[in-house]
């Protein structure tokens, strides 16, 4: 009887920590930081840093959108908050965006930030409900970004500059 | 009583002990420390290390290190056999990432190394054994691969080393058309692999001594050696004698 229950013990124990190991293999985090976030969005138990976020926000309203990236990375140290990772692809957007032309380099980032939102929020389509945002829905901004990705004759129509910033 | 606690200690070690330091040699043996920011870097273990690690396991049966009637029977209840080859399956993958934790991690040296791992184990496989050999010249071979990468190369492709060593290292890579090329870690790669290799070790040590102590005699080979043969008594052997002429 003694027996049967160091048994099963060893096989419950040992099954949850080669489990560990997968994940950490699958996850592949860089420091205990990361462990320790990448665990506790594994259990659920994750949250943004309300602080952070706000204070990025208000960065992000003044146009200082490297800042702000920069705030709303350390609130989602995981990158697992789609609303954040959302943010930071309008940041990407709104640094690159110009009346003349728009960074490449920029809004390919932005893009992937875009797109990464989009795969955090698997129970629907993201929406950010803030009215200071034109485009409040994440597909909005990803076709946003792609067209400024896009090169056609249509870059050379000189009534382009009228155009406007979302 | 003490019958009641050996067979307690064996199963802790069977069942909890063994899994959990094989899993371990596992978790370390594929962790890299970078350089440039100390941050993590996890190497799955790659292909060969699995086929070598194969040929270990076959090694450690041919060996005598693992019994496997010993370890798994029909006459243990389910739950037993269940848990002897749950520790057989960390076994093996302790040895596929103690090989990944030896090995280096691309170019011509990573093939050099594999070939060389796999010549040996090969060849073992046609040589008689038991089990404190095995362990004896596996405990050479890891630790020769561990000292060749963990010291040697890992000094001549520092990058905080000294004139000369950088020096050794472009003509290394030059007479080689650069395919000695090798990734560079911070110094606490070699000493987590020290670790992961001597626990490797540690639990193949614990496996022959539960070998051992389950067989009631010590784990050897088919072929006696020739310190383990008795001489015959007088009238014995002249009869033996008169056998083997008549």
């Amino acid at each position: 009887m003694q027996h049967k229950s160091i048994q099963v013990t060893g096989l419950v124990l040992t099954a949850f920590y080669a489990a560990f190991i997968i994940w950490v293999y699958a996850t592949e985090p860089r420091t205990f930081r990361e462990v320790a976030n990448s665990a506790s969005v594994a259990a659920g138990s994750y949250q943004v840093d309300q602080e952070k976020f706000n204070a990025a926000l208000a960065l992000f309203r003044r146009g200082q959108f490297r800042a702000s990236r920069e705030q709303w990375q350390q609130a989602d140290p995981a990158q697992s908050d789609a609303r954040t990772q959302f943010y930071i692809a309008y940041a990407f957007y709104r640094e690159g965006w110009g009346r003349v032309y728009y960074d490449q380099d920029l809004f390919k980032q932005g893009l992937e930030k875009g797109n990464h939102a989009i795969a955090l929020a698997p129970q629907g389509p993201l929406t950010v409900d803030d009215p200071n945002l034109q485009m409040r829905s994440a597909a909005e901004l990803k076709s946003e970004l792609e067209q400024g990705m896009e090169r056609g004759w249509s870059d050379l129509n000189p009534l382009k500059i009228l155009r406007t910033r979302k | 009583m003490m019958t009641n606690n050996r067979s307690r200690n064996r199963a802790l070690v069977s069942f909890i002990v063994l899994p959990m330091l094989f899993l371990t040699v596992a978790l370390l043996g594929g962790l890299r420390v970078s350089t440039q920011d100390h941050a993590f870097i996890f190497i799955a273990p790659p292909l060969i290390t699995l086929v070598l690690a194969v040929l270990l396991m076959l090694l450690f049966v041919r060996g005598r290190l693992i019994e496997l009637r010993i370890w798994v029977s029909g006459s243990y209840s389910p739950l037993t056999n269940i848990g002897h080859s749950w520790m057989l399956l960390t076994l093996f993958f302790a040895s596929a990432q103690a090989f990944n934790s030896a090995l280096p991690e691309r170019g011509l040296l990573h093939w050099l190394f594999s070939f060389f791992f796999l010549w040996t184990l090969w060849n073992n496989q046609f040589s008689s054994f038991d089990a404190s050999r095995l362990l004896r010249s596996l405990g050479a071979l890891f630790g020769t691969a561990f000292v060749l990468k963990h010291l040697l190369l890992a000094s001549l492709y520092a990058q905080e080393g000294g004139w000369l060593q950088r020096v050794a290292g472009a003509l290394l890579q030059g007479v080689s058309l650069g395919t000695l090329d090798a990734p560079t870690f911070a110094p606490a790669t070699g000493y987590i692999s020290f670790f992961t290799l001597v626990l490797y070790i540690g639990g193949l040590l614990m496996i022959m001594f539960a070998t051992h102590e389950d067989n009631g005699k010590p784990a050897q080979s088919v072929v006696p050696t020739s310190h383990q043969l008795q001489p015959l008594p007088d009238c014995e052997e002249i009869k033996a004698r008169a056998q083997m002429f008549r």
